[in-house]
C-alpha cells in the first residue's frame, strides 16, 4: 500500500524531478537572503537568511510567534516582503509558473460544502492533473488513510483530524518537488501523526525537498537533515541537526538527585522533576565545575552524565528567557 | 495553463451549484409561483366565460322608464324590457325582489345621470345592469341614426397609427424601447438575485480558510474572473427558468389570461441601441462584481459586508426614483449627474438608451467609463483578494493593502 502510493502519476512529467543529490552543483532549491518584514510599525523578521538544498528535509523552527508563517508566505507570494529576496528555483514564486508546490497552510481549511472526492479533484485539475487521474490517485489515498468511505461526505461532516487527511492529500497530490508543511502533525492522534510521518518520509524518498515548521523537536530529529532557528527576527542557529547541538556547547548535565538545585551563571535548568533533572551548560566550564558547585549547595547526586543537548534542550535554552520577560505577546496562542 | 485553470474554476464553481439542493429550491420557487398564479387565471376565466356564455341565454328582464324619448320600444322589447309609467313602483318592486331591475333614462341623457336599479349580483356582476342600459341606449341611437359607420366615428372607435422618424429612420416609440429596456430587465435581476451570491462566494474563500491553498495554486486573477464567469452563467441558466413559464403562458394561454397580442415583427430593432445595451450591461455588470469582490475581501464577516451590498442595491434603485424626469427632461442637472455617476450609470444610461435619448457622445463616455473603471475596480479586487484575504479575522486596511502591493 505504501509504495503504492509512492509510484508517481504517469500523467506527470517525472523528468522535472531531479533526485536527490543528482545536481550537486546546482543552486539551491530555496533562497532567501536578508529577509525583512514590518506589519506597521512592528519588525517581525529583522534580517533572515537561509538555504534549502534540493532533496534535503529542512527544519524551520522559532517559538510561537516567531514569524516561522509568515516567512513561509512571504516565500510563497501570499505576503509582500518588506525586503530581500526570497526565492524558489531562482525566482519569486508563483503558481503559474508550474513548479510543483506542496503546501499545507497553518490555517487548515478546504470547501466545507463540498464532497471530500470533488474537492480534492478540483485541487488536482487545478496542479495539472487529469480528471481521471485525480480520481484515481485520490481514492487510493483516502484508501491508505483510512478515509475510504468518506469520500461523497461533505467535508464538514468529518472530524478535524479526518480533515487534515484529506488536506494532507490535496497537498501531495501533484507528486511536489518542493513541500512546505506548517506544523503538519497539529491536531492528530499518534496513530495519524505515525501515518503522517511515513507519508512525509515516502514524498523524501520520492526525491522531494521538504521544508516543514515543527513543535516536536522529536519529528526534527528523525526527519530533518538541517534546521534553522529563529529567533528575535533573526537566525539563532542554521546548519545541520548535529552542527546546532554542537554549537550549543555539546553539553547537557542530565541528573539524579535529591535536594535543591541552586540557581547558577553556568547552566539553566531545562527540566525539573523530583528526582531528575537536565541542565544545559551556558558557560564555557568544565562539567566537574558544575557537579561540584551542586554538592557544595548541599544537593545529594546519584547520577551525574555529561552529553549532547537533544533539540528539546536546545529550544529551552534559546527561548526560555522569552516568556519570562514579556518577550513574546504571542506565545502560548 | 492559466485558460486550462479557468476552465476548471468555472465547471467547479458552475456544477457545485447547480448540484445543491438548496439552489433549485429558489430558482424553482419563482417559476412555480408563477405557473400556479397562470394556473388559477386560466382556471378562473374558463369558468367566467362560461358563465357568461349561460347568461347570455338567459336575457335579462327588467322595466324601464325614457323621460327622453330617445330608447327605440322594439329594441327595448329585444333586450328584455318592458316599458313602465309609474317609476317609483318600479323601484319599489326592484327592492322587493318583484322585478329584477328597473332603468330610469332622464330626459337629457347627456347631461342627467341614468340611474339603473337591480338585485344585488355580486360585485362581478352588478355591472351587467349598467352595461346592458347602455347598450339599449346606444342601440336606439344607432338606429336613430340609420348608418353604422357614421355611428363608429362618432363614438371614436377607430384607429389611429403613428410612424415617427428620427435622422431620416423609422424611430421606435414606444415599441422601440422595448428591446434595449430588457438589458436593463437583465441588469437588474443579475444584480439583485446574484450580487449576493458573489459576495458570499468570495467571502467563503475566507471564511473556510482555503485562500492560502487557493492563492498557491492558481493566479488570484483567474480564480475572480473564473467566479464572476461561472456566476453570469447561473443568472442566465436562473433566467431561462424564470422566464420559461412566462412564454408557455404566453404562448398556449394567451387569450385566457387575457394577455395583450404582442406582434414581435412590431417590435423595432436598432442595432445601435441594442449594442450600446449590451456594452453598458457588461461594463456595469463587471463594475458591480468587482466592487464586490472587493467588499468580500476587505470584510471579515458576510453580516459585515452585506452593509456594502444594501448600500449598492440602493444605488441600483435610486435612478428610479428620477425616474419620470428620466423620462421627460433627460438633460436636467439630476439626471446627468445619475448618467455619470459610475454606480448609478448602468441604470440611468440603459434607461435613456431604451428611450432614445442617450446621444452617442454620452453613450460612448458612459460606456467607456464603465469599462475602465470596473477594469481598476477588478484588479483592485484581485490585489485586495491577494493581500487581503489572508486577514482571517479583521477588516483589511486599504493603505496596508497598497504599501505592499508597491513593494
Ligand atoms: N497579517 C498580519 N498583520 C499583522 N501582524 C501579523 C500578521 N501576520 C503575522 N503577524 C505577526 O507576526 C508575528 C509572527 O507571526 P507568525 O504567524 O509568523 O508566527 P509563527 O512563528 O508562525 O508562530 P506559531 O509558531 O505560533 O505558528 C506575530 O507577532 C504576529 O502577530
Ligand atoms: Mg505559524
Amino acid at each position: 500500500m505504501t509504495s503504492a502510493l509512492l509510484t508517481p502519476l504517469d500523467t506527470l512529467d517525472r523528468q522535472a524531478r531531479p533526485a536527490a543529490g543528482s545536481r550537486p552543483d546546482a543552486e539551491p532549491l530555496v533562497h532567501i537572503s536578508n529577509f525583512r518584514m514590518d506589519f506597521g510599525r512592528s519588525t517581525v523578521i529583522r534580517d533572515l537568511s537561509f538555504d534549502i538544498n534540493r532533496g534535503e528535509t529542512f527544519g524551520f523552527l522559532g517559538s510561537n510567534g516567531s514569524g516561522k508563517t509568515t516567512t513561509i508566505r512571504a516565500l510563497l507570494g501570499i505576503y509582500q516582503a518588506t525586503a530581500g529576496v526570497l526565492h524558489i528555483n531562482g525566482r519569486p514564486f508563483a503558481p503559474e509558473d508550474g513548479a510543483r508546490l506542496g503546501y499545507l497552510p497553518e490555517e487548515r481549511g478546504l470547501y466545507k460544502k463540498e464532497s471530500v472526492i470533488d474537492v480534492m479533484v478540483y485541487f488536482g485539475r487545478l496542479k495539472g492533473l487529469r480528471k481521471a487521474a485525480a480520481v484515481a490517485w485520490s481514492h487510493e489515498y483516502l484508501e491508505r488513510v483510512a478515509l475510504g468511505d468518506k469520500a461523497k461526505v461533505r467535508l464538514d461532516k468529518l472530524s478535524g483530524g479526518q480533515q487534515q487527511k484529506v488536506q494532507l492529500g490535496v497537498t501531495i497530490m501533484n507528486d511536489p518537488e518542493l513541500l512546505i508543511l506548517d506544523e503538519p502533525t497539529k491536531g492528530f492522534d499518534p496513530v495519524n501523526r505515525k501515518l503522517l510521518m511515513d507519508i512525509i518520509e515516502d514524498q523524501k524518498r520520492a526525491g522531494a525537498t521538504v521544508l516543514m515548521v515543527t513543535h516536536q523537536m522529536e519529528e526534527v530529529e528523525r526527519l530533518c537533515d538541517r534546521v534553522v532557528l529563529l529567533k528575535n527576527g533573526e537566525v539563532e542557529a542554521y546548519g545541520t541537526v548535529e552542527a546546532v547541538q554542537d554549537q550549543y556547547g555539546g553539553t547537557v548535565v542530565r541528573l539524579q538527585y535529591s535536594g535543591e538545585i541552586p540557581a547558577s551563571v553556568h547552566y539553566v535548568v531545562t527540566r525539573r522533576e523530583s528526582t531528575y533533572a537536565e541542565l544545559t551548560v551556558t558557560a564555557p566550564v568544565d562539567e566537574a565545575l558544575i557537579l561540584r558547585e551542586l554538592m557544595d549547595a548541599g544537593v545529594t547526586v546519584r547520577g551525574f552524565t555529561a552529553g549532547r543537548p537533544s533539540l528539546d534542550d536546545i529550544f529551552v535554552a534559546v527561548y526560555g528567557d522569552q516568556n519570562a520577560a514579556g518577550a513574546d505577546e504571542t506565545a502560548g496562542e | 495553463m492559466a485558460r486550462h485553470n479557468l476552465g476548471t474554476v468555472i465547471s467547479f464553481e458552475v456544477t457545485r451549484t447547480f448540484k445543491k439542493k438548496q439552489f433549485w429550491l429558489t430558482t424553482l420557487l419563482v417559476p412555480v409561483i408563477l405557473g400556479i398564479v397562470i394556473a388559477l387565471i386560466v382556471i378562473s376565466n374558463t369558468t367566467t366565460s362560461s358563465k357568461v356564455d349561460s347568461q347570455k341565454d338567459a336575457t335579462l328582464r327588467f322595466t324601464y322608464s325614457d323621460a327622453s324619448g330617445r330608447i327605440d320600444p322594439t329594441l327595448a322589447t329585444a333586450f328584455g324590457g318592458t316599458v313602465v309609467a309609474d317609476e317609483a313602483q318600479a323601484i319599489a318592486d326592484v327592492k322587493s325582489g318583484r322585478s329584477a331591475a328597473h332603468f330610469a333614462y332622464p330626459a337629457k341623457p347627456t347631461k342627467q345621470a341614468t340611474m339603473v336599479y337591480g338585485a344585488d349580483l355580486g360585485i362581478f356582476d352588478n355591472g351587467k345592469y349598467s352595461s346592458v342600459a347602455t347598450q339599449l341606449m346606444v342601440a336606439s341611437a344607432q338606429a336613430e341614426i340609420g348608418d353604422q359607420t357614421l355611428t363608429g366615428l362618432a363614438r371614436g372607435s377607430f384607429q389611429v397609427d403613428a410612424i415617427t422618424y428620427k435622422d431620416g429612420a423609422v424611430s421606435g416609440g414606444f415599441l422601440g424601447a422595448v428591446a434595449p429596456l430588457l438589458f436593463l430587465l437583465i441588469f437588474y435581476v443579475v444584480i439583485v438575485m446574484l450580487g449576493n451570491q458573489m459576495l458570499t462566494s468570495t467571502l467563503e474563500e475566507k471564511e473556510s480558510r482555503v485562500t492560502e491553498m487557493i492563492l498557491t495554486t492558481l493566479n488570484p486573477t483567474t480564480l475572480i474572473t473564473g467566479k464572476i464567469v461561472s456566476l453570469f452563467i447561473i443568472g442566465l441558466v436562473q433566467m431561462v427558468v424564470f422566464i420559461l413559464p412566462v412564454l408557455v403562458g404566453y404562448l398556449f394561454f394567451r387569450t385566457s389570461l387575457s394577455l395583450p397580442d404582442f406582434d414581435i415583427s412590431q417590435l423595432i430593432v436598432n442595432p445601435g441601441q441594442m449594442v450600446v445595451g449590451a456594452l453598458l450591461l457588461i461594463g456595469g455588470f463587471t463594475l458591480f462584481m468587482g466592487t464586490l469582490v472587493a467588499a468580500g475581501a476587505i470584510m471579515p464577516t458576510a453580516k459585515e459586508a452585506s452593509q456594502v451590498f444594501g448600500i449598492m442595491m440602493a444605488l441600483v434603485f435610486v435612478p428610479l426614483y428620477a425616474a419620470s424626469l428620466v423620462v421627460s427632461d433627460p438633460h436636467a442637472l439630476i439626471v446627468q449627474l445619475f448618467t455619470f455617476f459610475p454606480y448609478s450609470a448602468p441604470v440611468t444610461a440603459m434607461l435613456r438608451n431604451g428611450l432614445g435619448s442617450l446621444g452617442p457622445v454620452e453613450s460612448g463616455i458612459v460606456i467607456a467609463e464603465l469599462f475602465i473603471l470596473g477594469g481598476i475596480v477588478l484588479r483592485l479586487a484581485v490585489q485586495l483578494f491577494r493581500y487581503g484575504s489572508v486577514e482571517y479575522s479583521k477588516k483589511v486596511s486599504l493603505r496596508t493593502v497598497f504599501a505592499r502591493s508597491r513593494g
